[in-house]
């Protein structure tokens, strides 16, 4: 009976997740255009992805954008929780937790258009405001640097909601007396974050970097739609390139092997994460 | 039981089960939407055409649709419009649809896919068009033979051209009045260019953007290279193509020029003409009279422009019923030839870039000779009245480029739209191999930086490029 209840998970996982993960793996030892037969390659398709330098550029672009991107979504996810729960009334902690989540219900594509015409060089508002105080027009998505803050500002603003939500449920879990003992023993300010509030929400802090990492390293709307990974290759990721390579190009064993490593990349930091955070969680 | 029935006596493995059967009863029930049989036309034998557009555009093509229909009874169709940025997404659409199992039968393409089309997934339509040669001959009597070229691929036509479009400059007329300017000669060269932008700039605020341009294949930098005589790919010509051209074009002046298709399969990256011409939209850039192109379809441009703030940009025929829609009268904006280059093997030439579009026969089709009814009748007078009514686009036929389709919408100059093909004989189609989309992306990734920094880095760029294009024509499409 168990079986039966298992069963719909047990077929969805299967048919939707391991399926196409031991397909993709397969797949990549083979070359396919979809319109003839596939052709054993061999490791031909890893050989061929490790000289390519547009993929090395990109899956150099998607660490760097990881360590930018995930560093900033839970810094300010985190600071604004600590800023919230600490100073504002119930009301507007309910108000700014919609606000904070609402971009994340949004289609990343559509956002991604919009903020498009936002950045602008001649045209967005962006500019034009910066224009007002005196500043000259910036070529936010005409040049690497510009492009790529551009890429880790609208990805940060649409994904730190969940973050924040976590940060905050979590800094909600804190028992007052922890606090009221720390100033008993003379912690202020900074300290009682240092020693109170970071320990105690350690916990949280792994689930959400974990989480914040496994997304960004799959990257894709926000660059594809604002710069199509360019200029150059400033702002291609690794997800655009399997894209590119598969859909584009019709390398679909090479977008595979592409994917399997970027698949063994994230378990690889996963596991690393979740191997330091003996270290650093703190479980009460 | 009855009445004494409660809650209570409905046991858990009661309402379990209850609740198990009510799921595999609405799965049972859904199961058409589960697997789409329950789309219109799918799986009834329906002739499934594909184009890029919105659903306005599919509904666009119902009065075309509906004429077949009392021509053919027997053949039922079903337009599928398919939302996409660009054509590159358009055919990655496509690709999926295959890769589903559902490729549709037939497919509008664009210059930018007819090669990949050709080479991997349509049908030739050589065999029909000799079977109706005397019912197409009028059709090719009015369609210019360069359009027709672009769609043959070693020898065979793949494609009917239905509508087209060549990269001319637009200019808001009453910015050029303002500046000083008027209309520009047919045979203004890239330094008469470079000056009215800079009256323009002299004459506007810094907000104002002499020459805006996008970043993409038709339109971009290619315009600017054909104008110079050269392109970042070098051209070369198939043979064959005999039978189509002694028998619809045999009296044509340009019949001995034609050839069995268009070829690019060698990167010219580092033509030095590739370089000058780079530099000369380096310099726009650097001097502020023109932008930093910007990848994607422009489609904030109409707008734009509408509002006197963009001063010129190139762009084909399409642009009209946009900007009429945008509040522009007929005399608001004018068009004229793209410029020459002022010296060089191109000058004389000021060949055009140009792309065009057409339907093509899927391989997989399921009636062929249904589909072919569907491209011979979409060809007719008759259709293409039908389905460019307005001036969305620049028809394929030569006499339907006339007064009454830009009649209260201008430009005063709609003639520059077909004469670009007549007087510029030399004018070639967007350069797009079969493996159009990695071409495409090695040539967009490359431009900003090559028009966006100092001479050594548009050499890089130009260096990079060259890598670039030599990777995406050594795989196979």
């Amino acid at each position: 009976m168990a079986w039966l209840f298992l069963a719909p998970t047990i077929v969805g996982m299967g048919v939707f997740t391991l399926v196409p993960i031991v397909a993709s793996v397969l797949l990549a030892f083979f070359r396919w255009d979809i319109l003839s037969a596939p052709q054993f390659a061999g490791l031909d398709n890893f050989a061929e992805m490790a000289t390519d330098p547009t993929v090395r550029v990109a899956f150099g672009n998607t660490l760097a954008f990881v360590v930018v991107a995930v560093v900033l979504q839970l810094g300010v996810a985190l600071g604004l929780a600590v800023l919230i729960q600490d100073r504002l009334p119930n009301w507007l902690r309910v108000f700014f937790r919609s606000a904070f989540f609402f971009p994340l219900i949004l289609s990343a594509a559509s956002v991604s258009i919009f903020m498009k015409y936002l950045f602008n060089e001649q045209f967005g508002v962006v500019n034009w405001l910066l224009g007002t105080v005196g500043i000259p027009a910036v070529p936010w998505l005409t040049t690497p640097f510009g492009s790529a803050c551009v890429v880790a500002l609208v990805y940060v603003w649409q994904n730190f909601g969940f973050s924040f939500l976590l940060f905050l449920g979590a800094l909600s879990a804190i028992p007052q007396e922890t606090y009221e003992a720390a100033s008993l023993d003379g912690a202020t300010g900074w300290r009682k974050h240092r020693y109170v509030t970071l320990p105690l929400i350690s916990p949280t802090t792994l689930v959400a970097s974990v989480m914040a990492i496994i997304n960004a390293l799959q990257v894709f709307d926000q660059p594809y739609v604002l710069t199509r990974g360019g200029p150059g290759d400033s702002t291609r990721t690794a997800v655009m390139v399997i894209f590119e390579t598969a859909f584009q190009q019709l390398q679909f064993g090479k977008a595979s092997a592409i994917g399997v490593v970027l698949m063994l990349v994230i378990m690889a930091v996963t596991a690393l994460q979740f191997r330091l955070s003996k270290r650093f969680v703190f479980y009460q | 039981m009855g009445d004494s029935l409660t809650l209570r006596e409905i046991s858990r493995r009661t309402a379990l089960g209850a609740l198990g059967a009510g799921i595999l009863g609405a799965t049972v029930a859904s199961w058409p939407r589960l697997t789409g049989t329950d789309i219109p036309g799918r799986n009834d034998g329906s002739l499934s055409i594909a184009i890029l557009g919105t659903a306005a555009d599919a509904a666009a093509r119902q009065k075309a649709v509906d004429a077949f229909r009392r021509l053919h009874p027997e053949i039922k169709v079903r337009v599928q419009a398919i939302q996409a940025v660009d054509w590159k997404d358009f055919f990655s659409k496509i690709l999926t649809m295959v890769a589903a199992g559902n490729p549709p039968d037939v497919v509008y393409v664009a210059t930018e896919g007819a090669q990949l089309f050709a080479e991997k997934l349509a049908h030739p339509l050589d065999e029909y068009l000799r079977r109706d040669a005397s019912v197409m001959a009028e059709y090719f009597a009015d369609v210019h033979p360069s359009l027709v070229e672009a769609f043959m691929y070693r020898g065979s036509l793949y494609q009917l051209p239905m509508d087209w479009n060549a990269a001319d400059m637009y200019y808001n007329t009453k910015v050029f009045a303002d500046s000083g300017l008027s209309r520009p000669a047919d045979d203004w060269t890239h330094l008469d260019f470079r000056s009215s932008l800079a009256a323009m700039r002299r004459a506007n605020p810094s907000s104002f953007t002499p020459y805006y341009w996008t970043n993409r294949l038709f339109g971009g930098v290619v315009p600017w290279l054909y104008a110079n005589g050269t392109s970042f790919l070098a051209e070369e010509r198939a043979t064959g193509g005999d039978w189509l051209w002694d028998r619809f074009y045999g009296t044509d002046p340009s019949r001995a020029s034609r050839s069995g298709g268009y070829l690019w399969q060698t990167p010219n990256a580092d033509d030095p003409r590739v370089f000058e011409t780079f530099d000369f939209l380096r310099g726009l850039v650097k001097d502020g009279l023109g932008v930093r192109p910007e990848e994607g379809g422009g489609n904030s441009l109409v707008g734009l422009f509408a509002s006197g703030r963009i001063g010129a940009t190139p762009a084909g025929g399409y642009w009209v019923q946009g900007l009429s829609q945008a509040g522009m009268g007929p005399g608001d904006f004018d068009v004229s030839f793209f410029p020459r280059w002022a010296s060089g093997p191109g000058a004389a030439a000021q060949r055009h870039q140009f792309g065009t579009a057409g339907y093509a026969i899927m391989k997989t089709a399921k009636d062929k000779d249904a589909a072919w009814e569907w491209i011979k009748f979409s060809s007719s007078r008759e259709a293409m009245e039908l389905i460019f009514s307005t001036p969305t686009t620049t028809p394929a036929r030569r006499s339907m480029v006339n007064e009454a389709l830009y009649s209260g919408k201008g430009p005063a100059h709609w003639k520059v739209f077909y004469d670009t093909l007549d007087r510029f004989p030399a004018t070639g189609p967007i350069p797009a191999p079969p493996q159009q989309a990695a071409v495409e992306t090695a040539l967009i990734k490359n431009v900003s930086l090559a028009v966006s920094g100092d001479e050594q880095q548009l050499k890089s760029a130009l260096a990079s490029l060259q890598s670039d294009l030599e990777l995406a024509l050594r795989r196979t499409a």
